[in-house]
């Protein structure tokens, strides 16, 4: 019977630190990171056109809340079209790096290693901005919001820059129209989902600290973008 | 070329092992014994070759088997003599079947339809040969990018083992060397046109179309062998197919540009 227990404890020991190494660090930094991607095609339409156009959403931004377990929480992105998702900023990096590919190819200054030098800086803008966010919302008072929620909003950027690149790509000149263009738009995005969801998480409310964070951080789009997706220093 | 030695000629006192005629005039090797000695059966069938090849030193010795005399004296006489013909083919051995791969290469052939069959027991082997010969394509071409896509390789088979996981959520059972099976071999589509855009001159649109094809083809491929060979991609099918149309634009990156 003891040898039976020793057996029975060794195994669950061997479970506990199996699931215990792929899980404890995760779980430890983010919050559940699969949450992020339940998502559909549905949406992902819906999510990209609200990203790129957020002036022409008539609708409200906050997000739908619903009570599990007695504490509220935030439905999943398959069900509410304000929640952050990871698979739209994800993809949009990933294709920010096949387009800059094309545009370094086009003017005749494709090397892999120019590719992977892109893939470099692009993680670092995306790092950056998510500290801006997070020293920002720290800097308000609210340490509350989820780390991947704001990886999601810094990631959002990624697809006003594809927009950019393929304007690059095809109409030329014009692509310094595009690019402010989008800049305007990622702002607009950027502003109201802060507004909403971000800011709801501080307890003080200080409106004109907040409305001047939120035109920094509005702002802060110009130069980034302007850095990322200047592809070949033309 | 010998080399002269002045040793004086050495007896093993165990037997089994030739004299030595003369030193340096030898063609015989001389087997190394270990501190003990186990009876050398009498059926070993070359002459003056006698090495021992356990079980436990085949396993030790894996991917070397069991042909190769020297090494396996080396290694000493762990388990009982092993006869060259009881040996495993060294294919088998090794885990490369070349009639399983090229069925399932055959299977990726067809654009329209792909088999999924075949896939369900992943291996390594298809796509390691595939990633040999695309490189030797490139290399035809002039670039020398065999680390290059081997780490493209990597990166991009975890990207879609994480993409495909957190999509198809608790019903996801994708693991990583089915993802690198599978994406591995749905690189044949790029080998194929990386061969072909040896002959499409440089700078030019035809070679963009092609290579549009030919990425076309390997997303179809890919996509439909993913939700076939792994559970819970089903109703995900665009988003996967998204995913992968992204890694095959990249391999065909290097092939235009």
């Amino acid at each position: 019977m003891a040898r039976k227990s020793l057996g029975q404890a060794r195994s669950t020991y061997k479970a506990m630190v199996n699931g215990w190494r792929y899980q404890y660090l995760i779980s430890k930094c983010f919050s559940d990171p699969q949450y992020y991607f339940q998502v559909n095609d549905h949406y992902v339409r819906n999510k990209l056109k609200i990203v790129l156009l957020p002036f022409l959403n008539r609708g409200h931004w906050t997000r739908i809340t619903e009570p599990v377990g007695g504490r509220l929480s935030y439905e999943p992105p398959i069900n509410d079209i304000n929640a952050p998702d990871l698979y739209i900023p994800c993809m949009a990096f990933a294709t920010y790096l096949v387009l800059a590919g094309i545009s370094l190819g086009l003017s005749g200054k494709f090397t892999p290693e120019a590719l992977n030098w892109k893939f470099v800086t692009g993680m670092m803008g995306w790092f950056s901005e998510v500290m801006l966010l997070k020293v920002s919302i720290l800097s308000l008072g609210g340490g509350e919001a989820p780390l991947l929620d704001m990886v999601a909003y810094a990631g959002y950027t990624f697809t006003g820059m594809c927009v950019a690149v393929l304007g690059k790509i095809t109409l030329g000149y014009t692509y310094y129209l595009i690019i402010l263009w989008t800049c305007l738009c990622m702002g607009i995005f950027f502003i109201k989902t802060m507004n909403r969801t971000l800011l709801s998480e501080v307890r003080r409310y200080d409106s004109s600290k907040h409305h001047y964070l939120l035109l920094c951080t509005a702002l802060t789009q110009f130069p980034l973008m302007f850095c990322l997706s200047n592809i070949s220093g033309t | 070329m010998t080399k002269e030695f002045g040793v004086p000629p050495v007896v093993f006192p165990s037997g089994g092992n030739p004299t030595v005629a003369a030193g340096g005039n030898t063609q015989q090797r001389l087997v190394p014994t270990a501190p003990f000695q186990p009876p050398r059966p009498s059926n070993s069938g070359i002459p003056f070759m006698s090495f021992e090849v356990g079980s436990a030193a085949a396993t030790t010795s894996g991917p070397i088997g069991g042909g190769t005399g020297p090494i396996g004296g080396g290694t000493g006489p762990i388990g009982g003599v092993a006869n060259f013909d009881d040996e495993e083919p060294l294919l088998d051995e090794l885990g490369i079947h070349p009639d399983q791969i090229w069925k399932k290469t055959k299977s990726i052939l067809n654009p329209f339809r792909a088999n999924p069959t075949f896939h369900k027991d992943s291996d390594l082997s298809g796509p390691i040969f595939l990633y040999l010969s695309f490189c030797l394509f490139q290399l035809l071409a002039g670039k020398i990018q065999f680390g290059v896509i081997l780490g493209w390789i990597v990166v991009s088979s975890i990207f879609l083992y994480v993409v495909f996981n957190m999509l198809a959520g608790r019903h996801g059972n994708l693991d990583l060397h089915t993802c690198t099976s599978v994406i591995g071999y749905c690189l044949l589509p790029v080998v194929i046109l990386s061969a072909i855009s040896l002959f499409v001159p440089q700078n030019g649109a035809l070679r963009s179309g092609i290579a549009g094809v030919f990425v076309i083809w390997a997303t179809r491929a890919c996509t439909n062998l993913m939700v076939a060979v792994a559970d819970g991609g089903e109703e995900h099918r665009g988003l996967i197919a998204y995913a992968c149309f992204l890694i095959y634009t990249l391999f065909s990156l290097l092939v235009v540009f």
